[in-house]
């Protein structure tokens, strides 16, 4: 399995950061190296932000290595790379330079996104119960990993920007072309590399904004690229509609809160929502790692370009978006292994001091028991007890 | 295994957080989830109902190596004056208050009922005992 977050060891301190961080515990470090369980990573950007060494990476491809693989490179754009800039013109400037980094075409995709925002408002309104949306990688994992009873709650919608690669493809399905999406966030780097349900990805390469920035800032100068975006994608962006009483939607930003209306969900408490839209950023989209302005400054930038948003909204076919999401199978023991092995757990974890302080490179003495009944660690792993 | 947890009448603070471990011990135990789904929805209730009417009680988790998941309450009263009553969905003692806050439909014990598979209820002014199983 492709690893998605790594980390560059020789610079870590082994400090326990971002284990201690992770909102899914899905790091341990063990012998001095950082592993990070991909079973459990729901690929935010938590660990990447509060590592102080900067040694936890997503890898972004070169395009210098790769623009040569193919004759045609069409380059994928974020609608909300708009929010970094001020005007829609400094936007098409930038559009432009995106261009002369090497690709031959440029393709946004708000036109889809916005297709999908009016679907899924309509259509949860026509359905009985709550719907989830699904634009977040993060939070589709999330719920996929950690909430397996509101899955089906899902929209069966697929990512606007696997849609619009495939259409891409279907284009120019004669010509050897790369697709390459820029990516704001983590969840969307990881998309490009090992897309939901581990089916196959339209998308070649995945590159973060912040890594081609420097070299398309260079490149720009006064020439615009008359490229044009759809009003209903960055309302899909910003809050706007998801708001909208009459419609019973809300809208979940941050993980925190995610996870705490995803609970009471699970509880059956949440009755009168039809649609939560959640995202793990603030300001959704926008909020992606690798934008670099503030996500409310950001948000009032994109909403100040609204009135420029000319292009018309697409309509497509429903096998073009639905997509039928399905749990990965994985083998599971028989129930008196799994209490068997539950019990053994406990009674390590009993031992334990149940501080969770995380000393041990593990997040929390549950995790560290864990790792003893397997045999990857002694019982003298535990800090705590020997001091 | 089994587990207990204390309940306290009043404590809106803290309720629901007996059934959120309950959850998260289904979870760990990957529980097939169309029944964490039921678990999950009549434990809460329950939980709800001990903070809201009752003077405090406890509760218990059991499950068995066949993966059959039991769930006692038992409270130290008031007690149900008419269990048949309270069975009957919309029927509502909550307070005009509770109900605001979304609580109080008079659903909850059907609902409970529905999510289980045994339900069985007996009460006394000494206390109500509630005991489902679910598989």
């Amino acid at each position: 399995m492709n690893h998605v977050v790594t980390c560059q060891n020789s610079k870590c301190l082994h400090c326990i950061k971002c284990l201690k961080s992770c909102p899914t515990d899905a790091i341990s470090i063990v012998d001095n190296q950082v592993i990070i369980n991909e079973d459990k990573c729901i690929h935010c950007d938590v660990c990447i932000k509060i590592c102080s060494e900067r040694v936890l990476k997503v890898h972004s491809g070169h395009i210098s290595e790769t623009l040569h693989e193919h004759s045609y490179n069409i380059a994928l754009i974020p609608t909300s790379l708009l929010s970094d800039f001020r005007s829609f013109e400094e936007f098409q400037k930038i559009c432009q330079a995106i261009l002369r980094l090497g690709f031959d075409q440029l393709e946004q995709y708000s036109d889809i996104e916005g297709f999908l925002y009016k679907k899924s408002l309509e259509e949860s309104n026509q359905k009985d119960g709550l719907w989830l949306t699904s634009f977040c990688p993060t939070i589709n994992e999330l719920i996929e990993k950690n909430y397996p009873t509101l899955y089906e709650r899902i929209l069966p919608y697929d990512y606007p920007v696997e849609i619009a690669a495939r259409r891409i493809r279907k284009k120019y399905q004669d010509r050897d072309i790369g697709i390459y999406s820029l990516c704001e966030c983590v969840g969307k780097m990881t998309l490009a590399k090992k897309p939901y349900g581990n089916m196959d990805s339209a998308i070649d390469y995945a590159l973060s904004i912040s890594h081609v920035f420097p070299k398309m800032n260079k490149l720009k100068d006064d020439i615009k690229l008359p490229i044009s975006i759809n009003k209903y994608g960055i309302k899909s962006n910003v809050e706007d509609l998801y708001g909208n009483r009459s419609l019973s939607v809300i809208r979940v930003e941050g993980l925190n809160q995610s996870q705490s209306l995803l609970e009471l969900i699970e509880f059956d408490r949440i009755h009168r929502v039809n649609l939560a839209a959640m995202y793990a950023c603030y300001q959704g989209c926008i909020g992606g790692y690798y934008l670099w302005s503030n996500p409310f400054e950001g948000s009032f930038n994109i909403k100040s370009m609204l009135d420029q948003c000319t292009s018309e909204i697409i309509q497509l076919d429903e096998d073009e978006y639905l997509f039928n999401r399905q749990l990965n199978h994985r083998e599971i023991k028989s129930m008196k292994e799994r209490m068997a092995w539950f019990t053994k757990v406990n009674e390590i974890l009993e031992s334990l001091p149940q501080f969770d302080c995380g000393a041990c490179g593990f997040a929390n003495c549950r995790s560290l028991a864990q790792a003893i009944a397997e045999g990857k660690v002694d019982n003298l792993a535990c800090r705590v007890k020997r001091r | 295994m089994k587990k207990t947890y204390e309940v306290q009448k009043d404590n809106y603070e803290d309720a629901g957080q007996v059934s959120r471990d309950i959850k998260q011990i289904l979870k760990t135990l990957e529980i097939d989830s169309k029944v964490l789904k039921r678990v999950s929805i009549a434990c809460y209730e329950a939980e709800i109902n001990l903070v809201i009417h009752s003077d405090g009680g406890i509760v218990t988790l059991e499950i068995d190596d066949d993966g059959i998941i039991y769930l006692n309450f038992d409270d130290v009263g008031p007690g149900i004056p008419n269990i048949d009553l309270a069975m009957t969905p919309g029927y509502s003692t909550a307070s005009q208050q509770a109900r605001e806050f979304g609580f109080g439909a008079g659903m909850g014990l059907d609902n409970m009922r529905n999510c289980s598979t045994t339900f069985h209820m007996t009460s006394t002014s000494n206390g109500t005992h509630l005991r489902m199983s679910f598989q």
